[in-house]
Protein backbone atom coordinates (compact mmCIF):
# COMPACT_ATOMS: atom_id res chain seq x y z
CA UNK A 1 0.00 0.00 0.00
CA UNK A 2 2.00 2.77 -1.39
CA UNK A 3 1.18 6.22 -1.17
CA UNK A 4 -0.22 7.78 -4.48
CA UNK A 5 -0.32 3.90 -5.84
CA UNK A 6 -2.95 1.65 -5.80
CA UNK A 7 -1.95 -2.26 -5.52
CA UNK A 8 -4.10 -4.88 -7.37
CA UNK A 9 -3.50 -8.38 -6.10
CA UNK A 10 -3.94 -11.52 -8.68
CA UNK A 11 -4.79 -14.43 -7.16
CA UNK A 12 -2.45 -16.96 -8.53
CA UNK A 13 -3.00 -20.20 -7.59
CA UNK A 14 -4.14 -21.78 -11.08
CA UNK A 15 -5.60 -20.32 -13.75
CA UNK A 16 -5.35 -17.33 -15.99
CA UNK A 17 -3.49 -14.64 -13.66
CA UNK A 18 -0.68 -13.25 -16.04
CA UNK A 19 -3.54 -11.78 -18.47
CA UNK A 20 -4.62 -10.27 -15.97
CA UNK A 21 -1.62 -8.47 -15.00
CA UNK A 22 -0.88 -7.56 -18.97
CA UNK A 23 -4.19 -5.91 -18.92
CA UNK A 24 -3.74 -3.47 -15.45
CA UNK A 25 -0.03 -2.72 -16.90
CA UNK A 26 -2.27 -0.82 -19.95
CA UNK A 27 -4.84 0.91 -17.67
CA UNK A 28 -4.49 4.52 -17.56
CA UNK A 29 -6.12 6.38 -14.19
CA UNK A 30 -4.69 8.99 -12.24
CA UNK A 31 -3.06 6.46 -9.66
CA UNK A 32 -0.26 4.31 -10.44
CA UNK A 33 -1.50 0.63 -10.75
CA UNK A 34 0.47 -1.91 -9.30
CA UNK A 35 0.26 -5.44 -9.91
CA UNK A 36 1.33 -8.63 -7.62
CA UNK A 37 0.56 -12.37 -7.64
CA UNK A 38 -0.86 -13.38 -4.77
CA UNK A 39 0.05 -16.78 -3.85
CA UNK A 40 0.46 -16.40 0.32
CA UNK A 41 -1.33 -14.01 3.36
CA UNK A 42 1.45 -11.43 3.18
CA UNK A 43 1.42 -11.04 -0.75
CA UNK A 44 -2.48 -10.30 0.28
CA UNK A 45 -1.52 -7.93 3.29
CA UNK A 46 -0.35 -5.39 0.35
CA UNK A 47 -3.79 -5.37 -1.75
CA UNK A 48 -5.94 -2.87 -1.99
CA UNK A 49 -7.88 -4.81 -4.73
CA UNK A 50 -7.82 -8.32 -5.44
CA UNK A 51 -9.01 -9.93 -8.70
CA UNK A 52 -10.13 -14.20 -8.62
CA UNK A 53 -9.24 -14.92 -12.47
CA UNK A 54 -10.45 -17.86 -14.92
CA UNK A 55 -9.53 -21.30 -14.19
CA UNK A 56 -11.31 -24.26 -11.94
CA UNK A 57 -12.96 -23.15 -9.55
CA UNK A 58 -12.38 -26.50 -7.35
CA UNK A 59 -8.56 -26.34 -8.30
CA UNK A 60 -8.31 -22.53 -7.12
CA UNK A 61 -10.97 -23.18 -3.70
CA UNK A 62 -8.54 -26.63 -3.04
CA UNK A 63 -5.17 -24.41 -3.32
CA UNK A 64 -6.51 -21.26 -1.30
CA UNK A 65 -7.46 -23.77 1.75
CA UNK A 66 -4.21 -26.12 1.45
CA UNK A 67 -2.39 -22.18 1.21
CA UNK A 68 -4.10 -21.08 4.58
CA UNK A 69 -6.16 -18.27 2.35
CA UNK A 70 -9.56 -19.32 2.89
CA UNK A 71 -10.33 -17.04 5.67
CA UNK A 72 -8.18 -13.93 5.06
CA UNK A 73 -9.70 -14.35 1.68
CA UNK A 74 -12.92 -13.76 3.68
CA UNK A 75 -11.93 -11.01 5.57
CA UNK A 76 -10.39 -9.07 2.17
CA UNK A 77 -13.66 -9.32 0.72
CA UNK A 78 -15.64 -8.31 3.71
CA UNK A 79 -13.40 -5.02 3.77
CA UNK A 80 -12.27 -4.64 0.13
CA UNK A 81 -12.98 -4.71 -3.85
CA UNK A 82 -12.66 -7.78 -5.32
CA UNK A 83 -13.56 -8.65 -8.91
CA UNK A 84 -14.52 -12.21 -10.05
CA UNK A 85 -14.06 -13.65 -13.57
CA UNK A 86 -15.46 -17.19 -14.97
CA UNK A 87 -14.26 -19.47 -11.79
CA UNK A 88 -13.33 -16.29 -10.16
CA UNK A 89 -17.08 -15.23 -10.63
CA UNK A 90 -18.51 -18.93 -9.23
CA UNK A 91 -16.40 -18.39 -5.70
CA UNK A 92 -17.77 -14.89 -5.37
CA UNK A 93 -21.10 -16.22 -5.67
CA UNK A 94 -23.06 -17.39 -1.99
CA UNK A 95 -24.40 -20.38 -4.03
CA UNK A 96 -23.86 -22.37 -6.75
CA UNK A 97 -25.47 -24.94 -8.64
CA UNK A 98 -23.32 -27.98 -10.36
CA UNK A 99 -20.70 -28.05 -8.12
CA UNK A 100 -18.48 -31.42 -7.84
CA UNK A 101 -20.01 -34.00 -5.76
CA UNK A 102 -20.18 -33.51 -2.19
CA UNK A 103 -20.21 -29.44 -2.89
CA UNK A 104 -17.47 -27.04 -3.18
CA UNK A 105 -16.50 -23.85 -0.97
CA UNK A 106 -17.28 -20.52 -2.07
CA UNK A 107 -15.90 -17.21 -1.05
CA UNK A 108 -19.14 -15.45 -1.13
CA UNK A 109 -19.13 -11.62 -1.05
CA UNK A 110 -21.84 -11.42 -3.87
CA UNK A 111 -25.70 -12.12 -3.21
CA UNK A 112 -25.99 -14.23 -6.60
CA UNK A 113 -26.96 -17.83 -7.35
CA UNK A 114 -24.71 -19.23 -10.10
CA UNK A 115 -24.69 -22.34 -12.27
CA UNK A 116 -21.09 -23.77 -13.13
CA UNK A 117 -20.55 -24.36 -17.20
CA UNK A 118 -23.98 -23.07 -17.55
CA UNK A 119 -23.83 -23.03 -21.35
CA UNK A 120 -22.32 -26.71 -21.71
CA UNK A 121 -18.88 -27.95 -22.60
CA UNK A 122 -16.05 -26.95 -24.00
CA UNK A 123 -17.86 -27.34 -27.40
CA UNK A 124 -20.39 -25.02 -26.85
CA UNK A 125 -17.63 -22.35 -26.03
CA UNK A 126 -18.66 -19.29 -27.77
CA UNK A 127 -17.34 -15.49 -28.17
CA UNK A 128 -20.49 -12.85 -28.76
CA UNK A 129 -20.91 -8.59 -29.35
CA UNK A 130 -22.37 -7.61 -25.35
CA UNK A 131 -23.88 -4.33 -24.82
CA UNK A 132 -22.29 -2.89 -22.16
CA UNK A 133 -23.08 0.54 -20.13
CA UNK A 134 -20.91 2.66 -17.74
CA UNK A 135 -17.59 1.72 -19.46
CA UNK A 136 -15.81 4.06 -21.76
CA UNK A 137 -17.32 4.07 -25.28
CA UNK A 138 -20.32 2.16 -24.10
CA UNK A 139 -21.70 2.44 -27.57
CA UNK A 140 -19.19 0.04 -28.54
CA UNK A 141 -20.27 -3.43 -28.10
CA UNK A 142 -17.50 -5.82 -26.09
CA UNK A 143 -16.09 -9.48 -27.81
CA UNK A 144 -17.22 -11.53 -24.75
CA UNK A 145 -15.21 -14.94 -24.95
CA UNK A 146 -17.18 -17.63 -23.17
CA UNK A 147 -15.57 -20.36 -22.00
CA UNK A 148 -17.41 -23.33 -20.28
CA UNK A 149 -18.68 -20.16 -18.53
CA UNK A 150 -21.24 -20.05 -15.49
CA UNK A 151 -24.39 -18.44 -15.98
CA UNK A 152 -26.19 -16.14 -13.22
CA UNK A 153 -29.42 -17.95 -12.18
CA UNK A 154 -30.99 -15.55 -9.66
CA UNK A 155 -30.47 -12.47 -7.75
CA UNK A 156 -30.56 -12.80 -4.25
CA UNK A 157 -29.96 -9.26 -2.96
CA UNK A 158 -31.72 -9.08 0.77
CA UNK A 159 -32.65 -5.68 2.30
CA UNK A 160 -29.30 -5.03 4.12
CA UNK A 161 -26.98 -5.86 0.27
CA UNK A 162 -26.19 -3.31 -1.82
CA UNK A 163 -28.39 -3.13 -4.71
CA UNK A 164 -27.09 -5.10 -8.07
CA UNK A 165 -26.39 -3.37 -11.50
CA UNK A 166 -26.17 -4.87 -15.01
CA UNK A 167 -23.12 -3.62 -17.03
CA UNK A 168 -22.77 -6.24 -19.54
CA UNK A 169 -25.61 -8.30 -21.28
CA UNK A 170 -25.96 -10.93 -24.07
CA UNK A 171 -28.07 -9.01 -26.35
CA UNK A 172 -31.66 -11.00 -27.74
CA UNK A 173 -30.02 -11.07 -31.49
CA UNK A 174 -27.75 -13.74 -30.10
CA UNK A 175 -29.54 -15.22 -28.37
CA UNK A 176 -31.84 -17.89 -30.53
CA UNK A 177 -28.27 -19.14 -31.91
CA UNK A 178 -27.02 -19.65 -28.53
CA UNK A 179 -30.30 -21.32 -26.54
CA UNK A 180 -30.74 -24.65 -26.86
CA UNK A 181 -32.38 -26.02 -24.09
CA UNK A 182 -30.23 -23.31 -21.90
CA UNK A 183 -32.89 -20.43 -21.51
CA UNK A 184 -36.41 -20.91 -20.58
CA UNK A 185 -38.06 -18.96 -23.14
CA UNK A 186 -41.26 -18.47 -21.47
CA UNK A 187 -39.91 -17.25 -18.54
CA UNK A 188 -38.67 -13.91 -18.98
CA UNK A 189 -37.68 -12.93 -14.96
CA UNK A 190 -35.14 -16.22 -15.21
CA UNK A 191 -34.32 -14.90 -18.67
CA UNK A 192 -33.43 -11.58 -17.62
CA UNK A 193 -30.90 -12.53 -14.92
CA UNK A 194 -29.38 -15.35 -16.96
CA UNK A 195 -28.48 -13.00 -20.25
CA UNK A 196 -26.53 -10.72 -17.43
CA UNK A 197 -22.61 -11.31 -18.01
CA UNK A 198 -21.24 -8.80 -15.82
CA UNK A 199 -22.93 -7.47 -12.74
CA UNK A 200 -21.86 -4.92 -9.73
CA UNK A 201 -23.02 -4.62 -6.12
CA UNK A 202 -21.27 -2.16 -4.00
CA UNK A 203 -17.96 -2.60 -4.30
CA UNK A 204 -17.46 -5.97 -5.96
CA UNK A 205 -17.62 -6.91 -9.60
CA UNK A 206 -17.91 -9.75 -11.81
CA UNK A 207 -17.81 -11.40 -14.93
CA UNK A 208 -19.06 -14.85 -16.20
CA UNK A 209 -16.96 -14.17 -19.54
CA UNK A 210 -13.17 -13.39 -19.84
CA UNK A 211 -12.18 -9.81 -20.81
CA UNK A 212 -8.80 -10.48 -20.30
CA UNK A 213 -8.70 -12.68 -23.25
CA UNK A 214 -8.95 -9.67 -25.52
CA UNK A 215 -7.07 -6.56 -26.49
CA UNK A 216 -9.96 -4.79 -24.97
CA UNK A 217 -9.53 -2.93 -21.39
CA UNK A 218 -12.48 -1.62 -20.92
CA UNK A 219 -13.52 -3.74 -18.39
CA UNK A 220 -10.24 -3.36 -16.34
CA UNK A 221 -10.64 -0.15 -16.86
CA UNK A 222 -14.10 0.16 -15.19
CA UNK A 223 -13.25 -2.04 -12.44
CA UNK A 224 -10.31 0.46 -11.10
CA UNK A 225 -11.87 3.64 -11.60
CA UNK A 226 -15.38 2.27 -10.14
CA UNK A 227 -14.88 -0.10 -7.97
CA UNK A 228 -11.64 0.41 -6.84
CA UNK A 229 -10.43 3.88 -6.64
CA UNK A 230 -13.46 5.20 -4.48
CA UNK A 231 -12.57 3.23 -1.88
CA UNK A 232 -9.61 4.52 -1.52
CA UNK A 233 -10.51 8.66 -0.63
CA UNK B 1 -34.53 -6.47 -10.98
CA UNK B 2 -32.15 -4.03 -12.32
CA UNK B 3 -31.94 -4.07 -16.27
CA UNK B 4 -29.06 -2.74 -18.38
CA UNK B 5 -29.54 1.01 -18.97
CA UNK B 6 -28.95 1.08 -22.97
CA UNK B 7 -29.20 5.00 -23.37
CA UNK B 8 -26.02 6.00 -24.18
CA UNK B 9 -23.92 7.38 -21.32
CA UNK B 10 -22.12 10.40 -20.86
CA UNK B 11 -18.83 9.63 -22.53
CA UNK B 12 -15.99 9.60 -19.66
CA UNK B 13 -13.28 11.84 -19.92
CA UNK B 14 -10.22 10.32 -20.38
CA UNK B 15 -8.18 10.98 -16.84
CA UNK B 16 -4.77 10.06 -17.76
CA UNK B 17 -2.40 11.74 -15.09
CA UNK B 18 0.02 8.74 -13.96
CA UNK B 19 -0.81 5.37 -15.74
CA UNK B 20 2.68 4.45 -16.61
CA UNK B 21 2.79 0.83 -15.20
CA UNK B 22 5.03 -0.59 -16.76
CA UNK B 23 6.11 -3.51 -14.89
CA UNK B 24 9.90 -5.08 -15.22
CA UNK B 25 8.79 -8.15 -15.65
CA UNK B 26 5.47 -8.50 -17.44
CA UNK B 27 5.05 -12.62 -18.05
CA UNK B 28 5.01 -13.86 -21.78
CA UNK B 29 1.04 -14.04 -22.36
CA UNK B 30 0.36 -16.27 -25.09
CA UNK B 31 -2.39 -14.15 -26.76
CA UNK B 32 -5.67 -14.61 -28.08
CA UNK B 33 -5.27 -15.59 -31.96
CA UNK B 34 -8.45 -14.46 -33.47
CA UNK B 35 -9.53 -11.97 -34.93
CA UNK B 36 -11.11 -9.30 -32.30
CA UNK B 37 -13.56 -7.09 -34.88
CA UNK B 38 -17.51 -6.35 -34.11
CA UNK B 39 -19.37 -9.20 -34.87
CA UNK B 40 -23.00 -9.48 -34.67
CA UNK B 41 -23.74 -12.90 -33.99
CA UNK B 42 -22.00 -15.89 -31.52
CA UNK B 43 -19.08 -17.85 -32.82
CA UNK B 44 -18.93 -21.53 -31.39
CA UNK B 45 -15.43 -22.98 -31.45
CA UNK B 46 -13.31 -20.29 -32.45
CA UNK B 47 -9.75 -20.45 -32.30
CA UNK B 48 -9.76 -18.18 -29.43
CA UNK B 49 -12.04 -19.91 -27.30
CA UNK B 50 -9.91 -23.15 -28.22
CA UNK B 51 -6.87 -21.73 -26.98
CA UNK B 52 -8.73 -19.81 -24.09
CA UNK B 53 -9.80 -23.14 -22.47
CA UNK B 54 -5.60 -23.81 -22.29
CA UNK B 55 -5.08 -20.88 -20.77
CA UNK B 56 -7.65 -21.28 -18.05
CA UNK B 57 -5.49 -24.65 -17.11
CA UNK B 58 -2.56 -23.01 -16.77
CA UNK B 59 -0.74 -23.46 -13.32
CA UNK B 60 -2.35 -26.60 -12.83
CA UNK B 61 -2.05 -30.52 -13.34
CA UNK B 62 -3.91 -32.58 -15.58
CA UNK B 63 -4.33 -36.11 -14.66
CA UNK B 64 -4.47 -39.72 -16.55
CA UNK B 65 -7.30 -41.24 -15.42
CA UNK B 66 -9.04 -44.73 -16.05
CA UNK B 67 -12.02 -44.97 -14.74
CA UNK B 68 -14.50 -42.69 -12.94
CA UNK B 69 -13.31 -43.66 -9.34
CA UNK B 70 -9.94 -42.64 -10.57
CA UNK B 71 -11.24 -39.19 -12.08
CA UNK B 72 -13.23 -38.20 -8.89
CA UNK B 73 -9.82 -38.98 -6.79
CA UNK B 74 -8.45 -36.58 -9.36
CA UNK B 75 -10.59 -33.65 -8.45
CA UNK B 76 -10.51 -33.75 -5.20
CA UNK B 77 -6.74 -33.62 -5.58
CA UNK B 78 -7.11 -30.34 -7.51
CA UNK B 79 -6.70 -31.41 -11.10
CA UNK B 80 -7.73 -28.76 -13.49
CA UNK B 81 -9.06 -31.20 -15.81
CA UNK B 82 -8.45 -35.38 -16.67
CA UNK B 83 -7.07 -36.96 -19.55
CA UNK B 84 -9.61 -40.24 -20.14
CA UNK B 85 -7.84 -43.28 -21.80
CA UNK B 86 -7.78 -47.26 -21.62
CA UNK B 87 -4.44 -47.87 -19.79
CA UNK B 88 -1.97 -45.67 -18.59
CA UNK B 89 1.36 -45.22 -20.47
CA UNK B 90 3.22 -47.42 -18.29
CA UNK B 91 0.34 -50.17 -18.99
CA UNK B 92 0.55 -49.49 -22.48
CA UNK B 93 4.72 -50.11 -22.64
CA UNK B 94 4.18 -53.32 -20.46
CA UNK B 95 1.44 -54.97 -22.34
CA UNK B 96 2.08 -53.80 -25.86
CA UNK B 97 -0.38 -54.35 -28.95
CA UNK B 98 -2.35 -51.48 -30.52
CA UNK B 99 -3.19 -48.65 -28.22
CA UNK B 100 -6.26 -46.91 -28.99
CA UNK B 101 -9.30 -44.28 -28.15
CA UNK B 102 -11.12 -45.37 -25.14
CA UNK B 103 -14.70 -46.82 -25.19
CA UNK B 104 -16.90 -43.89 -25.20
CA UNK B 105 -18.84 -45.14 -22.51
CA UNK B 106 -15.93 -45.00 -20.25
CA UNK B 107 -15.33 -41.36 -21.10
CA UNK B 108 -19.02 -40.65 -20.67
CA UNK B 109 -18.92 -42.30 -16.98
CA UNK B 110 -15.61 -39.95 -16.28
CA UNK B 111 -17.83 -36.64 -17.83
CA UNK B 112 -20.64 -37.94 -15.62
CA UNK B 113 -18.32 -38.07 -12.44
CA UNK B 114 -16.51 -34.51 -12.41
CA UNK B 115 -17.10 -31.34 -13.05
CA UNK B 116 -13.75 -30.06 -14.56
CA UNK B 117 -12.81 -30.45 -17.72
CA UNK B 118 -12.44 -33.94 -19.34
CA UNK B 119 -9.85 -35.03 -22.23
CA UNK B 120 -9.50 -38.03 -24.14
CA UNK B 121 -6.69 -39.22 -26.53
CA UNK B 122 -6.39 -40.36 -30.29
CA UNK B 123 -4.49 -42.00 -32.24
CA UNK B 124 -2.35 -39.43 -34.35
CA UNK B 125 -3.91 -39.15 -37.85
CA UNK B 126 -7.07 -40.85 -36.65
CA UNK B 127 -9.95 -38.30 -37.76
CA UNK B 128 -12.29 -40.87 -37.05
CA UNK B 129 -11.54 -41.04 -33.34
CA UNK B 130 -11.60 -37.45 -32.88
CA UNK B 131 -14.79 -37.15 -34.79
CA UNK B 132 -16.14 -39.72 -31.78
CA UNK B 133 -14.91 -37.98 -29.35
CA UNK B 134 -16.40 -34.43 -30.53
CA UNK B 135 -19.82 -35.68 -30.68
CA UNK B 136 -20.07 -37.03 -27.39
CA UNK B 137 -19.07 -33.57 -26.13
CA UNK B 138 -15.40 -34.06 -25.19
CA UNK B 139 -13.45 -31.10 -23.91
CA UNK B 140 -10.20 -31.31 -25.22
CA UNK B 141 -8.45 -34.22 -27.51
CA UNK B 142 -5.04 -35.30 -27.38
CA UNK B 143 -3.94 -36.25 -30.77
CA UNK B 144 -1.35 -38.61 -28.76
CA UNK B 145 2.13 -40.33 -29.56
CA UNK B 146 1.51 -42.69 -26.86
CA UNK B 147 -1.32 -44.18 -28.81
CA UNK B 148 -0.04 -46.37 -31.57
CA UNK B 149 -0.50 -44.15 -34.97
CA UNK B 150 -2.84 -44.47 -37.28
CA UNK B 151 -1.31 -42.62 -40.09
CA UNK B 152 2.29 -42.11 -40.67
CA UNK B 153 2.37 -39.31 -42.92
CA UNK B 154 -0.65 -37.12 -41.45
CA UNK B 155 -1.52 -35.79 -38.39
CA UNK B 156 -5.49 -34.69 -38.13
CA UNK B 157 -6.62 -31.63 -39.69
CA UNK B 158 -7.70 -30.00 -36.75
CA UNK B 159 -9.25 -26.29 -37.40
CA UNK B 160 -12.03 -28.65 -39.23
CA UNK B 161 -13.31 -29.41 -35.45
CA UNK B 162 -14.98 -27.18 -32.68
CA UNK B 163 -13.66 -29.39 -30.14
CA UNK B 164 -9.82 -27.88 -29.40
CA UNK B 165 -6.65 -30.39 -29.39
CA UNK B 166 -3.29 -30.58 -27.71
CA UNK B 167 -0.40 -32.17 -29.09
CA UNK B 168 3.06 -33.10 -28.20
CA UNK B 169 5.81 -31.81 -29.42
CA UNK B 170 10.21 -32.35 -28.99
CA UNK B 171 11.32 -28.97 -30.79
CA UNK B 172 10.24 -25.52 -32.12
CA UNK B 173 9.08 -26.93 -35.67
CA UNK B 174 7.33 -30.02 -34.44
CA UNK B 175 5.18 -27.47 -32.01
CA UNK B 176 4.26 -25.02 -35.09
CA UNK B 177 3.96 -27.72 -37.23
CA UNK B 178 1.37 -28.39 -34.91
CA UNK B 179 -0.24 -24.92 -34.62
CA UNK B 180 -0.40 -24.54 -38.28
CA UNK B 181 -2.53 -27.79 -38.75
CA UNK B 182 -4.75 -25.94 -35.46
CA UNK B 183 -3.50 -28.02 -32.18
CA UNK B 184 -4.85 -24.99 -29.69
CA UNK B 185 -2.61 -26.24 -26.66
CA UNK B 186 1.39 -27.78 -26.98
CA UNK B 187 2.70 -30.41 -24.57
CA UNK B 188 6.43 -31.39 -24.37
CA UNK B 189 6.23 -35.38 -25.55
CA UNK B 190 8.47 -36.20 -22.83
CA UNK B 191 9.03 -40.15 -22.65
CA UNK B 192 5.33 -41.51 -21.39
CA UNK B 193 5.23 -44.49 -18.74
CA UNK B 194 8.71 -43.92 -17.71
CA UNK B 195 8.07 -42.11 -14.64
CA UNK B 196 11.77 -39.89 -16.24
CA UNK B 197 11.69 -36.76 -16.77
CA UNK B 198 14.90 -36.46 -18.82
CA UNK B 199 13.40 -36.27 -22.06
CA UNK B 200 10.74 -33.75 -20.86
CA UNK B 201 13.57 -31.57 -20.19
CA UNK B 202 15.57 -32.10 -23.29
CA UNK B 203 12.27 -31.34 -24.98
CA UNK B 204 11.35 -28.01 -23.37
CA UNK B 205 15.08 -27.06 -23.01
CA UNK B 206 15.15 -27.37 -26.98
CA UNK B 207 12.39 -25.43 -27.77
CA UNK B 208 13.67 -22.60 -25.41
CA UNK B 209 16.82 -22.58 -27.04
CA UNK B 210 14.95 -22.21 -30.54
CA UNK B 211 12.86 -19.22 -29.41
CA UNK B 212 15.72 -17.35 -27.94
CA UNK B 213 17.86 -17.93 -30.99
CA UNK B 214 14.41 -16.18 -33.20
CA UNK B 215 14.06 -13.78 -31.28
CA UNK B 216 17.32 -11.87 -32.30
CA UNK B 217 17.26 -12.94 -35.51
CA UNK B 218 16.23 -10.48 -38.57
CA UNK B 219 14.02 -11.22 -40.96
CA UNK B 220 15.78 -12.87 -43.83
CA UNK B 221 17.32 -14.78 -41.02
CA UNK B 222 14.05 -16.00 -39.67
CA UNK B 223 12.80 -17.40 -43.20
CA UNK B 224 15.85 -19.57 -43.46
CA UNK B 225 15.32 -20.91 -40.26
CA UNK B 226 11.59 -21.12 -40.84
CA UNK B 227 12.61 -23.52 -43.36
CA UNK B 228 15.54 -25.60 -41.29
CA UNK B 229 13.29 -26.32 -38.70
CA UNK B 230 10.37 -26.90 -41.35
CA UNK B 231 7.77 -24.27 -39.97
CA UNK B 232 5.28 -22.24 -41.43
CA UNK B 233 6.86 -18.81 -41.73
CA UNK B 234 4.28 -16.54 -40.10
CA UNK B 235 4.04 -18.93 -36.69
CA UNK B 236 7.81 -18.46 -36.82
CA UNK B 237 7.96 -14.69 -36.76
CA UNK B 238 5.00 -14.55 -34.63
CA UNK B 239 7.14 -16.79 -32.12
CA UNK B 240 10.02 -14.75 -32.27
CA UNK B 241 8.10 -11.72 -31.96
CA UNK B 242 5.86 -13.13 -28.81
CA UNK B 243 9.37 -14.75 -27.40
CA UNK B 244 7.53 -17.63 -26.77
CA UNK B 245 4.81 -20.14 -28.23
CA UNK B 246 1.90 -19.08 -29.57
CA UNK B 247 -0.25 -21.28 -27.70
CA UNK B 248 -0.03 -22.70 -24.12
CA UNK B 249 2.79 -24.94 -23.41
CA UNK B 250 2.72 -27.83 -20.69
CA UNK B 251 5.09 -30.22 -19.87
CA UNK B 252 4.35 -34.27 -20.14
CA UNK B 253 5.74 -37.46 -20.07
CA UNK B 254 7.94 -38.84 -17.36
CA UNK B 255 6.71 -36.59 -14.57
CA UNK B 256 6.48 -38.41 -11.31
CA UNK B 257 7.25 -36.31 -8.55
CA UNK B 258 6.50 -32.73 -7.13
CA UNK B 259 9.93 -31.74 -7.91
CA UNK B 260 9.85 -32.81 -11.21
CA UNK B 261 6.81 -31.06 -11.80
CA UNK B 262 8.87 -27.62 -10.10
CA UNK B 263 11.53 -28.34 -12.34
CA UNK B 264 9.47 -28.36 -15.67
CA UNK B 265 7.62 -24.88 -14.66
CA UNK B 266 10.96 -23.15 -13.59
CA UNK B 267 11.83 -24.35 -17.33
CA UNK B 268 8.76 -22.17 -18.70
CA UNK B 269 6.05 -24.40 -19.03
CA UNK B 270 2.59 -22.83 -18.17
CA UNK B 271 1.41 -26.23 -16.45
CA UNK B 272 1.82 -30.18 -16.45
CA UNK B 273 0.55 -33.23 -17.36
CA UNK B 274 0.97 -36.67 -15.13
CA UNK B 275 0.38 -39.49 -16.74
CA UNK B 276 1.70 -42.84 -15.03
CA UNK B 277 3.35 -40.85 -12.11
CA UNK B 278 -0.15 -40.96 -9.93
CA UNK B 279 -1.81 -43.74 -10.13
CA UNK B 280 1.23 -46.15 -10.31
CA UNK B 281 2.43 -44.52 -7.36
CA UNK B 282 1.48 -45.75 -3.21
CA UNK B 283 -0.43 -43.22 -2.15
CA UNK B 284 -1.90 -41.50 -5.51
CA UNK B 285 -4.56 -38.97 -3.67
CA UNK B 286 -1.55 -37.32 -1.49
CA UNK B 287 0.86 -37.61 -4.97
CA UNK B 288 -1.64 -35.78 -7.40
CA UNK B 289 -2.11 -33.20 -4.16
CA UNK B 290 1.42 -32.72 -3.75
CA UNK B 291 2.07 -32.19 -7.14
CA UNK B 292 -1.07 -29.79 -7.62
CA UNK B 293 0.61 -27.59 -4.92
CA UNK B 294 4.36 -27.88 -6.63
CA UNK B 295 2.92 -26.20 -10.27
CA UNK B 296 1.57 -23.37 -7.52
CA UNK B 297 4.08 -22.75 -5.76
CA UNK B 298 7.18 -23.86 -8.13
CA UNK B 299 9.42 -20.95 -7.30
CA UNK B 300 9.01 -21.75 -3.41
CA UNK B 301 11.41 -24.77 -2.32
CA UNK B 302 10.05 -23.84 1.24
CA UNK B 303 6.72 -24.86 0.55
CA UNK B 304 8.05 -27.91 -2.11
CA UNK B 305 10.16 -29.29 1.12
CA UNK B 306 7.01 -29.50 2.87
CA UNK B 307 4.72 -31.20 0.17
CA UNK B 308 7.28 -33.46 -0.88
CA UNK B 309 7.46 -34.92 2.36
CA UNK B 310 6.39 -38.65 3.87
CA UNK B 311 4.54 -39.52 -0.17
CA UNK B 312 4.84 -43.27 -0.23
CA UNK B 313 6.25 -44.89 -3.35
CA UNK B 314 7.22 -43.48 -6.38
CA UNK B 315 6.43 -45.23 -9.54
CA UNK B 316 9.41 -47.39 -10.71
CA UNK B 317 11.19 -45.23 -13.23
CA UNK B 318 12.67 -46.75 -16.32
CA UNK B 319 15.94 -46.15 -18.20
CA UNK B 320 15.50 -45.04 -21.54
CA UNK B 321 17.52 -46.32 -23.88
CA UNK B 322 17.74 -48.87 -27.15
CA UNK B 323 16.28 -51.74 -24.33
CA UNK B 324 13.52 -50.14 -23.42
CA UNK B 325 10.16 -51.95 -23.16
CA UNK B 326 7.58 -50.14 -25.79
CA UNK B 327 10.15 -48.27 -27.09
CA UNK B 328 10.25 -44.39 -27.66
CA UNK B 329 7.28 -43.04 -28.17
CA UNK B 330 8.53 -39.48 -29.14
CA UNK B 331 9.61 -40.30 -32.18
CA UNK B 332 6.11 -40.68 -33.47
CA UNK B 333 4.29 -37.99 -35.02
CA UNK B 334 5.45 -36.38 -38.05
Amino acid sequence: MVPGHVTIGILALQGAFAEHQVAFQKVSVRKRVVVVQVRTTAELDQCDALVIPGGESTTIALLARLSGLLDPLREFIARKPVWGTCAGAILLARSVEGAKKGGQELLGGMSITIQRNGWGSQVESFEAPLDVCDLRDPQRPFTGVFIRAPVLLTLDTTPIDPPISVIARLPSSVLPRLVKNTLDQHDTDSQVTRTAVAIRQGRHFLTTFHPELTEDYRFHDYFVRECVLPEMR
Amino acid sequence: MSTLDTTPAVAQTASVANGAAASTNAPHVAPMRSAQTGRESTTLGTFGVKSGLAQMLKGGVIMDVVNAQQARIAEEAGACAVMALERVPADIRKEGGVARMSDPRMIKEIVEAVTIPVMAKVRIGHFVEAQILQSIGIDYIDESEVLTPADEEYHINKHSFKVPFVCGARNLGEALRRISEGAAFIRTKGEAGTGNVVEAVRHERAVNSEIRKASVMNEEELYAFAKDIQAPFHLVKETARLKRLPVVNFAAGGIATPADAALMMQLGCDGVFVGSGIFHSGDPAKRARAIVQAVTHYNNPKILAEVSEDLGEAMVGLTIDDNLKGGKMAGRGW
